[in-house]
């Protein structure tokens, strides 16, 4: 790491937000989500990421709002703190060390500077047995503070927080746990449980998943495996308690969130619909369907604006309270395996890898943004359990961005697997992807590997597939059909096998005149044109790996890797063997602006990175342990505008950067010095004043204060009798509490009348009931009009001269 | 709107902004007129894209309202309807420079840490007709706050100082006013000009400020002087901005100028001395330039990139060192055009160009106002004329909504070709032994001569046959089927070949192959094999005549020598449409079993309970009437279907047997059709 120091690794994004429940905030303006070892502040009306709270060490595990105080947050994570932040201008306010890995968090307004935390049982690391934890934390200016006045609350809860909640803003606390319910109030200091049964009649698991209580009502709602919902009332007594069932969901329910008044019970599940149910007319639902992909945490505001549903596709989507959804932020999503690796698109740059079913995702890496899903398959997906649908499997871009081929297979248990190629061509006319040609079932079995001919100058456009069924297929693009109207459409060219092996990678060379197949343990040496099979490239035992030709100067060389620990480069020039190296090299990628390679080797747990040229013994640069966990994918893309590093470490960084994602789906990447200092001084920061906020009643109301500011300084004026409780009173409870202004009247004009009554000798004026009947309905007609200060101030004056006039 | 060089300037510029608040309240109301022509009518709607990644597109449409488009989905991000969009229409709009999003205070750099992400482009000044300035932040997708009451006409440009919280606007009322940000206040007014000030640039360093009205001045923003006076047009200035980036006092510094109805952009230079009475180079347009983006030059040799689109919906792109005075006007280096790709081409108007770090590369965004359409394009730059075909929606919606489902379908149309395993394509075509290339060759040229000849040979024969038809009726209709298959074979005759190969009679089928001339065999071969590859339907009768050709033929197709890449596509289809029926004979065969099953048990139910009244009568008889009555019922429940799956296999029986031109009958449909067959014959 030394030699290397201005060369680092740095984590460019893609990380999951779904991971725990988001929390909006009082304004409904921010949505806030754990997102790694960070936690991300969106903008809920543009998706856009406001800011990123950096600081904890491990995962961040929870998010909750400050009770106390609406613009922070508090935040925990595994490493063993609570930190405490403004999220409206990015800044750690405090830290609270708490020393054991924190799972999740919650408080109530009970509850003044406390949070209860979920942390392991320390006594036992092996059973996972989790505790409640109430921890008060200090009040002091410090930045860092140590909290360590704990108190169990419950032992044997869940680690999972949707399992935790707490009812009537912090009476009692409800936590589920597989059969069991537990309810703790914390006025009597008792608990009570209740447990079910493990399976009912009807064979329906009867788990609990989540829990949920009304905010104003005894109630709990708690979602099971069965996807059914019970509703527990009357859970003062242990014995006397009722429940009520609530069945839409058919597979396990994994969120519940009452509204904050209480009206509606939202919940979720994997059958990606959101579902309203009015609450003590459970009959009536409304459903939200159709929003891509299982639910994984339902929340609301806490004004009940917005609801934002998480989703297992890393998407957090916004919906209005009119079950309306209004945005979607989304990020890098992980299917189950990115089998397709990393591609990048070499028109628009983005990263492109599978991602939903049956979708292709389109990823900027300049932005961290999702740009779109491209519907590869289109067929509706069912979400069900258990059932196997078209899956992207493979995809594959020519070099000019012209054709993308995608492999979509659908593998069910006991039946044929299914399998089809398409060819897209990029329609320049309309800006998109259009459908050329549909090989169905191209090969017998599962494509292995896929490549494009990737000379640039070439007349004819191949692509390559290989398959588990001992064959690789070249397709190529034909001439233009009989018939006028149809363009070129591709058809297999040839068909290729060595001895029945089972080809597992293939490759073309940079002028696209060799192809190289690896057939288990024989690399054979093919020329495109005439189909001829040139050489065959023995090596060690060993099945292939990876397969790689060298670019510009390198291009005589061939490099391979194999499964038994070594990496061999041949000559194609003397197809002898140039030199070998005992490395388990998991990805071996060439860089197609340089001679450069790379090879991330795989050894018990981490990933290390040599860098190197083919035609040099020595590596480039090379660093252990790159991040933790294992690379999976990584790619070379290109820089739209080249470094000019002279360091001989970070040359090769000048005209391409390196992405690699790991198993834990950070997307990571390499950054020198040099590249940080062109941005830090093409960046000014541009402070502008976020204060300002214009809204339409700012406007009346901002320009009304400053014009009674300057008022105040030049015009002289009475002090007006501010200080009355009957004003006071009449100001500041709501409009729509506030009794009778005939009721009011009499009360506001006396105070009033008062202050006049003090300066002017205690005149005639208590007694006229004709001033108050004057006043009324002045006050009337002011009330009428409007709330807004200017009248107020108005009323004041008129009420208190009008008193005079009459006396006068 | 033609007007003379002495006509006062206050007049046209209130001339023509009347006009354009005219045009836009009349463009409003008809969208649709809008779309048709295209959107390039005279009035100005700005639109631009955000700076450096070019990450959004700023467009005030017609309607009055702010659009943000996103260049990387092409998608609608943000729409902005200001309060007054109607009355106050927004005149231009400028994006603030880049801000990265604030640090907390403490920032150590650790390993796995984000990059200095690239700066957002976040806020965009709007300048209105009714004085105000309005910036929005695209970030929060709210109106940041609203710059009011320093100008008493409408804002005609603003422009941000590059470093400072500062912005600057000139107005209709010849002010220019400083904004500062901070407070959301003026911090400074001055009165610039005699004329309404149209157009503002600051300085790369930020410490000028060229304004214009007639005469293009330069202030010094500390004094807020006057540092320099450019003069040389004749009407309002609508585009200033500074071309290079060197400080002023090494006579490096020059700047761009355009004029409303000036096909010219004018260059100046700064000079040290003050002796910059004219404009020292100037680039020639087709219109009046309407967006300029420029990349500055750095250094003398670097050179100034220019992409100019102008009113007519060209855009110009230039390439060109400054360096001192040129008296030829420049003409550019390259113009771009885009039309759509109707049969009559229409031309699309481009509204705004970006340049990228790559030279080639240029962000477009063209089409209407209202709905723009964006793209990176690569541009062959050796070319002096380029024109891009795009299909551009021309049918607005109404209403847009932003974009919430991100995902995209592209499009699938009938055009594309499917290949299913045994059509053509699928499999690499069979070549035959590798040294019959030429030979092939010869062969395939002697056979065609010979079929012709041999074609006009049965042609006489027909008609001669024709000739003696009243003596043999019955076996004219054969022969006359084989004539007529000879002719629609060799002409390609749909019509007669449908005529001929719908026959269903075995017998006919038999004889008309049994009498085809030999040469006419392959091309008889291959126009089944076209047939065999439509629907399985129509694909039926088929199979009888590649049946009769097989039993009839196989000795002259055994004696072709490139037999295999004849037979091969046929070998193919058959291979693969028969892969599946072990699987289906084993299906059928269970189904079979499961609905004997089924049936029998149906019965004995059936049968139980007529027991219960009649059991001591007889059960020998009643079992006998069971078995009977469980025949029958069987093939009435599912017979036709039985009788076609029958007829299917047997039929891919015969297929398979053919094409291994072996000829074993095996299953019940083959023993039928061979039945059938000999008794025709007797």
């Amino acid at each position: 790491m030394v030699e290397y120091g201005d060369i680092r690794v740095v984590y460019r994004g893609g990380s999951k937000i779904n991971f725990r429940k988001p929390v909006i905030s009082n304004d409904s303006r921010f949505l806030l989500c754990a997102s790694g070892e960070s936690v991300k502040v969106f903008s809920s009306v543009t998706e856009e990421c406001v800011h990123e709270l950096r600081g904890h060490t491990g995962q961040v595990t929870g998010v909750l709002l400050r009770p106390s105080n609406h613009l922070q947050v508090y935040s925990c994570s595994t490493d063993g703190t609570v930190r405490l932040w403004d999220f409206t201008d990015g800044i750690l306010v405090r830290t609270y060390v708490v020393g054991y890995p924190v799972y999740s968090i919650y408080a109530s307004l009970n509850h003044k500077e406390v949070v209860f935390i979920v942390t392991p049982v320390q006594s036992d690391k092996r059973t996972e047995l989790f505790q409640l934890v109430a921890v008060n934390l200090p009040q002091t200016p410090d930045q860092l503070v140590e909290a360590r006045d704990l108190s169990a609350v419950l032992s044997d809860v869940s680690s999972n927080p949707s399992t935790i909640a707490f009812g009537r803003g912090g009476e009692y606390l409800a936590s589920v746990n597989n059969l069991k319910m537990e309810i703790y109030f914390f006025k009597k200091n008792k608990s009570y449980s209740f447990s079910l049964r493990e399976y009912t009649k009807n064979g329906g698991k009867n788990t609990f998943t989540c829990i949920a209580c009304h905010p104003k009502d005894d109630c709990v709602a708690t979602g099971h495996d069965d996807g059914k919902i019970r509703l527990w009332r009357n859970f003062k007594q242990k014995k006397e308690y009722t429940y009520s069932t609530l069945h839409w969901h058919h597979s396990a329910v994994s969120s519940l969130c009452f509204t904050p008044e209480g009206t509606n019970l939202l919940s979720g599940g994997v059958e990606s619909v959101l579902v309203q149910w009015r609450y003590n007319q459970e009959n009536q639902k409304d459903f939200l369907p159709r929003l891509g992909a299982a639910i994984t945490h339902v929340t609301v505001s806490p004004d009940g604006a917005l609801f934002s549903t998480s989703h297992s596709d890393n998407k957090i989507t916004i919906i209005q309270s009119c079950v309306k959804v209004s945005a979607v932020i989304q990020g890098l999503v992980k299917g189950e395996n990115v089998t397709t690796g990393l591609l990048v698109d070499p028109r628009s740059k983005a990263l492109v890898l599978n991602g939903r079913p049956g979708h292709l995702q389109f990823y900027s890496l300049q932005r961290d943004k999702l740009l779109f899903h491209l519907d590869i398959v289109q067929q509706e997906y069912i979400h069900e359990a258990g059932l196997e649908q078209f899956e992207v499997v493979r995809a594959a871009f020519d070099a000019s961005g012209l054709w993308l081929a995608t492999v979509e297979e659908r593998k069910q248990k006991s039946a044929e697997l299914e399998l089809n190629l398409k060819l897209w061509s990029f329609d320049e006319q309309t800006q998109s992807f259009v459908l050329n040609t549909t090989v169905s079932a191209p090969h017998e079995a599962r494509i292995t590997a896929m490549c494009f001919s990737q000379a640039a100058d070439s007349q004819t456009t191949t692509l390559v597939s290989a398959s588990r069924d001992g064959h690789f297929k070249a397709w190529q693009l034909g001439l233009p059909a009989h018939t006028d109207d149809e363009g070129p459409s591709w058809s297999c060219d040839f068909v290729g096998a060595y001895h029945g092996l089972v080809p597992r990678c293939c490759c073309f060379s940079a002028d696209g005149s060799l192809l190289a197949v690896g057939f288990q343990e024989v690399v054979t040496v093919w020329n495109p044109t005439s189909w001829e099979l040139l050489t065959t490239l023995s090596q060690p035992p060993g099945d292939v790996r990876n397969l790689c030709f060298g670019q510009l100067s390198c291009s005589k060389y061939l490099l391979g890797s194999n499964n038994k620990k070594m990496v061999c480069c041949w000559n194609l020039l003397t197809c002898s063997l140039e030199w070998s190296t005992s490395m388990d090299v998991s990805l071996l990628l060439v860089d197609s602006r340089s001679e450069n390679m790379a090879a991330f080797c795989c050894q018990d747990g981490s990933t290390d990175l040599f860098v190197f040229k083919p035609s040099e013994p020595r590596p480039l640069f090379s660093q252990k342990a790159v991040c933790s966990g294992r690379v999976i994918h990584a790619v070379f893309t290109p820089r739209e505008v080249m470094l000019e590093s002279s360091e001989e470490s970070s040359q090769w960084l000048n005209r391409s950067q390196l992405y690699f994602l790991t198993e834990f789906m950070d997307l990571l990447t390499f950054s020198t010095k040099a590249e940080e200092e062109k941005l830090m001084a093409s960046s000014k920061q541009l402070v502008i004043d976020d204060t300002v906020a214009m809204t339409p009643f700012y406007l009346l109301l901002g320009k009304h204060r400053h014009e009674h500011l300057g008022n105040e300084e030049s015009a002289e004026r009475t002090p007006l009798p501010q200080s009355s409780v009957a004003i006071k009173e009449l100001l500041q409870t709501p409009a729509h509490v506030l009794p009778a202004t005939s009721f009011l009247c009499s009360m506001f004009a006396k105070s009033l009348l008062i202050s006049v009554t003090e300066t002017s000798h205690h005149c005639f004026l208590s007694s006229s009931v004709s001033v108050v009947q004057i006043s009324h309905s002045l006050y009337r007609g002011a009330l009428s009009l409007t709330f807004s200060g200017v009248f107020w101030c108005k009323s004041y004056k008129e009420f208190k001269f009008y008193p005079l006039k009459i006396a006068s | 709107m033609h007007f003379a060089a002495a006509s006062p300037p206050d007049a046209l510029l209130r001339m023509s902004t009347t006009d354009r608040t005219c045009a836009t309240v009349a463009c409003a109301s008809s969208v649709t007129e809008m779309a048709a022509d295209g959107g390039s009518s005279s009035l100005h709607l700005p639109c631009v894209f955000s700076p450096k990644s070019r990450q959004y597109l700023a467009v005030c449409a017609q309607d009055g309202r702010l659009r943000i488009w996103s260049t990387d989905s092409k998608t609608l991000h943000q729409e902005y309807v200001p309060s007054a969009h109607l009355s106050a229409t927004c005149t231009c709009i400028v994006w603030a420079p880049c801000r990265t999003v604030k640090e907390g205070p403490q920032r150590k750099k650790r390993k796995s840490e984000a990059v200095q992400v690239e700066a957002k482009a976040d806020l965009l000044a709007m300048g209105t007709a009714a004085g105000s300035v309005l910036v929005y932040s695209t970030v929060k997708g709210a109106l940041h706050c609203t710059l009011d009451g320093g100008h008493s006409g409408g804002v005609n440009c603003v422009h941000w100082h590059p470093e400072d919280g500062l912005l600057y606007s000139g107005s209709e009322d010849t002010n220019i006013v400083e904004w500062d940000l901070q407070t959301g206040k003026t911090r400074s007014k001055w009165k610039a000009d005699r004329a309404a000030v149209t157009s503002l640039c600051v300085s790369p360093d930020g410490k000028l400020l060229l304004s214009a009205g007639h005469v293009i001045k330069m202030w010094d923003l500390e004094t807020k002087e006057v540092y320099r006076r450019f003069t040389g047009h004749s009407t309002a200035v609508t585009t200033l901005c500074f071309a290079t980036t060197r400080p002023p006092d090494s006579n490096g510094l020059y700047f761009l100028s355009g004029a409303a109805h000036d096909r010219l952009l004018s260059v100046w230079q700064v000079r040290e001395d003050g002796k910059d009475k004219n404009s020292v180079v100037s680039f020639t347009l087709t219109g009046e330039p309407r967006h300029v983006d420029l990349v500055a030059s750095n250094s003398k040799e670097e050179a100034v990139r220019l992409a100019v689109v102008c009113e007519d919906g060209q855009l110009h792109l230039f390439e060109h060192f400054l360096n001192g005075p040129c008296k030829k006007p420049l003409s550019p280096s390259c113009t771009v055009q885009m039309s759509d790709s109707k049969a009559s081409p229409m031309p699309i108007p481009l509204l705004a160009a970006a340049l990228a770090a790559e030279t080639r590369s240029v962000m477009l965004a063209y089409g209407s106002h209202l709905q723009p359409a964006m793209e990176r394009a690569e541009l062959d730059t050796t070319e002096r004329h380029v024109c891009l075909t795009r299909d551009v929606q021309t049918s607005l919606s109404v209403s847009m909504e932003t974009t919430v489902s991100k995902v995209k379908t592209p499009i699938v149309n009938a055009k594309s070709r499917v290949l299913l395993p045994g059509l053509p394509g699928h499999q690499a075509p069979l070549k035959g032994p590798s040294t019959g290339t030429e030979k092939r060759k010869k062969d395939a040229d002697t056979k065609e001569m010979s079929i012709a000849e041999r074609l006009h040979e049965i042609d006489l024969s027909a008609v001669s046959g024709k000739k003696g038809a009243p003596k043999v009726e019955a076996s004219l209709q054969t022969d006359n089927f084989a004539v007529l298959l000879v002719q629609g074979l060799e002409s390609n005759d749909a019509n007669i070949l449908n005529k001929v190969l719908q026959t269903r009679q075995e017998t006919v089928i038999k004889k008309t192959v049994s009498r085809l001339p030999l040469p006419a065999v392959l091309p008889l071969v291959e126009e089944l094999t076209k047939r065999l590859q439509g629907h399985p339907l129509t694909a039926l009768p088929m199979v009888r005549w590649l049946k009769a050709v097989l039993m009839h033929h196989t000795s002259y197709l055994a004696s072709l020598p490139d037999l295999v890449t004849q037979l091969g596509v046929l070998y193919h289809m058959i291979e693969s449409r028969v892969k599946m029926f072990h699987k289906l004979t084993r299906l059928h065969g269970k189904l079979y079993l499961l609905m004997t099953q089924m049936a029998t048990d149906d019965r004995s139910n059936a049968v139980s309970e007529v027991e219960h009244t009649a059991k001591l009568v007889y059960e020998e008889e009643s079992s006998d009437e069971d078995e009977a009555s469980g025949d029958e019922a069987l093939p009435q429940d599912d017979s036709d279907h039985w009788d076609d799956e029958e007829e299917e296999e047997g039929m891919d029986e015969e297929e398979e047997d053919g094409s291994d031109s072996r000829t074993e009958p095996k299953t019940n449909g083959d023993e039928d059709m061979e039945h059938g067959n000999e008794s025709e014959e007797e």
